[in-house]
C-alpha cells in the first residue's frame, strides 16, 4: 500500500486526523487558509505547494500526507494560536515529519531537494 | 593498471613513474571524514567557493549500543548535552535558593531524569537535522558511511548495510575526533558507561561511580550530584591535570562540601554485576595507588572518563603513508594543520599538541580551507584561548596556569593578583561566602602584561569571554585596573 492524503482545517481537526492514523509515518504540511478563487493569504504557501505535491510520490509507503490549513491571517499573527503553542510552528509554510524534530520552514519548502530529503531519509 | 568503477562511471587510472596508480580526475575536490565540529565547519566553508565536497559520518555505537545522528561530539555527547544538564543541576539549585528570596512552594523539588533527557534528545535531534539541511542546501554530499583509505587519493565508503563505494578527492580531512578510553579491566566494556551512553541513559542513573578527575569526570559528577543522586568520584592521582592546580583543587573542595564523595589514590581493578536492571547494582573492587589496600562500593552506574583516544587507528592511514604518533594516536600537523601527506589534512581533537576545544576545531577548519580556496594566509592562532569548565563551581581560564607561568618566566618575574569574592546572588540565600575566586597572572618584564586570567565562581564562561579578547589585545595589569568595573556583578572582581 502506498501513501494516502488527508486534509484538516484548523488545529482540533488536524489533531484528530493525526490521532486516527497513529502509527503510520505522518507527514504535515501547514499552509494559510485560501480564498473563494482557492489562493492562498500566504504567498510562500503559494509557492511552496505545488513543490512538495511533485515530491509525494517519494512517500514511504504505509505514510500520511496530512494538508492542513491552519486558520486566517488573523489567527496565524496571534502569537498564542494552538499551532504556534503545542505544534510549536514559527511560521507558514512549514512541512514536518510528524514526532519528530525533522522540519522545513518558509524558503526551505521551496526546494525540491530539501522535500525529498525529508520524505525519503531517516 | 587498476580501473575502480564507481557506480555506472568507469574511472581511468593513470600509472606515475612507474608507481602506484593515481587517479587522473576525482570524484570530488574535498572529502572530510567525520561530521563534527571540524568537519562540518570546513565542509561548509568549501562549498561556499563552490568547491565539491562530501562528508563521511559514521557513529561506531558504544558497548551499550548508543549511537547518534550528524554533528560529532560536541553536539551529541559532549558539550551540548552536556551545559544543558548542568544547567537543569543549576535551576535545580536555584529552586532551593528561590525560597529565601520570598518565593513559596509547599511541595519538595525532585527531579525526572526521562523528562530532561527527552527534551535535551529532541533538541539534539533539531541540530542533527539542521546539519543535514544545512549540507543539502550547500550542495555537500553527506552520506552516513564509515571512511577509510584504500590507496592513493581513494576512500572506501561502508554504509550501516555493509555496502561499499569508492570515492577519489584531490584533498582530504581528517576530522574523525576521538572516543572514551577503557580501562581495560573485567566487567568495563558489559557494565560500565561513558559520556557516549549518559546523555541518552533511558533510565536515571541512580547512584553512581564517576572514574577518572578530567573535566569531563567533574562536569558529569557535578551535574548529578546536583540532580539529586548519590555521586561517588574515584581519581587515581591529581584532578584536572593540565588545568592550573591551585583552581582544581578549589573546585574538588567545592564539590566534596555540597554532597559529592571522592575517593582519592584508587583505581578499580573490576567491575561485577550483582543485579540487572534499569538501573542494574554492580560492585566494583578497587585497589590502592599507594599500597596493596583493596576496597569494593556498591553502585547502581558506573561512568568511565578516563580519557579520550582519536580515531586514527582503523581508517586506512597507513595505506597512504600519514604518520600518527603511534603512542598516543594523535596527528602531527604543521602550522597550517597539514599531514606528513601534501594533499591530506586534519583538524580537530586528533591533532597533536592542539587544544581539543569546538571552537578551534572551527576555527581551524575555516581558516584551512579559505588558505587552500580562496587565497588568504591567515593560520588558526591556539594561544590564548579561553575555556570553561561548568563544574557545579564554574571556572573559566584564558592564558598560563600558575605553574606553567613560574615554568617559564621564572616565579620572580611573575605577579598574581588575586582575590575571594561573594557573588551578589548569593548573600541573601546564605550561600558560600569565600569560595569564589580570582587571580591573573602578570608579566613583569613585560609592562605586567596579563599572561592568565583564571575565575571560579558562576557564569564563569561569559566572564571569560571579554577578558579572553582583552588578553589577545595584550591588556597590561593598569589597564586592567583603569577600567571602571560593573557592579553589582562577578565580573567588576
Amino acid at each position: 500500500m502506498g501513501w494516502e492524503e488527508a486534509q484538516a482545517r484548523g488545529y482540533e481537526e488536524f489533531v484528530r486526523t493525526a490521532q486516527r492514523y497513529h502509527g503510520r509515518p505522518i507527514f504535515a504540511l501547514f499552509c494559510g487558509d485560501k480564498d473563494a478563487e482557492g489562493r492562498s493569504w500566504c504567498p510562500d504557501c503559494v509557492t511552496a505547494e505545488p513543490v512538495v505535491r511533485k515530491e509525494l510520490h517519494n512517500l514511504p509507503d504505509e505514510s500520511v500526507f496530512i494538508y492542513c490549513l491552519v486558520g486566517d491571517r488573523t489567527y496565524w499573527k496571534d502569537p498564542n494560536n494552538e499551532f504556534r503553542r503545542n505544534l510549536k510552528l514559527t511560521a507558514v509554510p512549514t512541512l514536518l515529519k510528524y514526532g519528530t524534530p525533522q522540519k522545513l520552514v518558509e524558503e526551505e519548502c521551496f526546494k525540491a531537494e530539501l522535500v525529498r530529503m525529508l520524505f525519503t531519509e531517516d | 593498471s587498476v580501473q575502480a568503477h564507481k557506480e555506472d562511471k568507469p574511472q581511468k587510472m593513470m600509472e606515475v613513474n612507474g608507481l602506484t596508480p593515481v587517479p587522473e580526475s576525482y570524484d570530488y575536490d574535498l572529502i572530510v571524514i567525520g561530521g563534527g565540529s571540524g568537519g562540518l565547519a570546513a565542509a561548509k566553508e568549501a562549498a561556499k567557493y563552490e568547491k565539491k565536497v562530501m562528508v563521511l559520518d559514521f557513529v561506531m555505537p558504544t558497548p551499550q549500543g548508543s549511537s547518534w545522528g550528524l554533528g560529532g561530539t560536541c553536539v551529541n555527547v559532549g558539550c551540548i548535552p552536556k551545559k544543558l544538564m548542568h544547567q537543569a543541576a543549576l535551576l535545580g539549585q536555584a529552586l532551593q535558593d528561590s525560597r529565601k528570596f520570598g518565593w513559596q512552594f509547599t511541595e519538595e523539588v525532585k527531579h525526572n531524569w526521562m523528562t530532561m533527557t527527552e527534551s535535551v534528545q529532541n533538541y539534539i535531534g533539531s541540530l542533527n537535522w539542521g546539519y543535514r539541511v544545512a549540507l543539502r542546501d550547500n550542495k555537500v554530499t553527506y552520506e552516513n558511511a564509515y571512511g577509510e583509505f584504500v590507496g592513493p587519493h581513494t576512500i572506501k565508503a561502508t554504509n550501516k548495510r555493509g555496502v561499499e563505494k569508492l570515492y577519489t578527492a584531490e584533498r582530504f580531512l581528517i576530522a574523525t575526533g576521538e572516543r572514551p578510553r577503557y580501562l581495560g579491566i573485567p566487567g568495563d566494556k558489559e557494565y560500565c558507561i561513558s559520556s557516549d551512553d549518559l546523555f541518552s541513559l533511558p533510565y536515571c542513573p541512580g547512584k553512581t561511580l564517576v572514574v577518572g578527575a578530567s573535566y569531563v569526570a567533574l562536569e558529569c559528577a557535578g551535574f548529578l550530584a546536583g540532580l539529586g543522586l548519590d555521586v561517588t568520584v574515584m581519581v587515581r592521582s591529581i584532578l584536572l591535570r593540565g588545568f592550573d592546580q591551585d583552581m582544581a583543587n578549589k573546585i574538588g573542595e567545592y564539590m566534596k562540601e555540597h554532597g559529592v564523595n571522592f575517593i582519592r589514590e584508587f583505581v578499580p581493578i573490576k567491575v561485577e554485576q550483582i543485579e540487572e536492571g534499569t538501573p542494574g547494582r554492580l560492585k566494583v573492587t578497587a585497589k590502592s595507588t599507594t599500597g596493596n589496600q583493596i576496597i569494593e562500593g556498591e553502585y547502581n552506574t558506573v561512568l568511565l572518563a578516563i580519557g579520550r583516544d582519536p580515531c586514527t587507528r582503523k581508517i586506512g592511514l597507513d595505506k597512504v603513508g600519514v604518520h600518527i604518533n603511534e603512542k598516543t594516536g594523535k596527528i602531527p600537523v604543521n602550522d597550517e594543520e597539514q599531514t606528513n601527506v601534501p594533499y591530506i589534512y586534519a583538524v580537530g581533537d586528533i591533532l597533536q599538541d592542539k587544544l581539543e576545544l569546538t571552537p578551534v576545531a572551527i576555527q581551524a577548519g575555516r581558516l584551512l580551507v579559505r588558505r587552500l580556496y580562496a587565497g588568504t594566509t591567515t593560520k588558526c592562532d591556539y594561544v590564548n584561548v579561553p575555556t570553561t569548565v561548568f563544574t557545579p563551581l564554574e571556572y573559566g581560564a584564558c592564558g598560563y596556569s600558575e605553574e606553567t607561568a613560574v615554568e617559564k618566566f621564572g616565579e620572580e618575574n611573575i605577579e598574581v593578583y588575586h582575590s575571594h569574592f561573594w557573588p551578589l546572588e548569593w548573600t541573601v540565600p546564605s550561600r558560600d561566602n569565600n569560595k569564589c575566586y580570582a587571580k591573573i597572572i602578570c608579566n613583569i618584564q613585560d609592562n605586567e602584561r596579563v599572561i592568565g586570567f583564571h575565575i571560579l565562581g558562576p557564569n564563569a564562561g561569559e566572564v571569560t569571554q571579554g577578558f579572553a579578547a582583552a588578553i589577545k589585545c595584550g591588556m597590561t595589569k593598569e589597564q586592567l585596573d583603569n577600567t571602571v568595573g560593573i557592579h553589582p556583578v562577578c565580573a567588576e572582581v
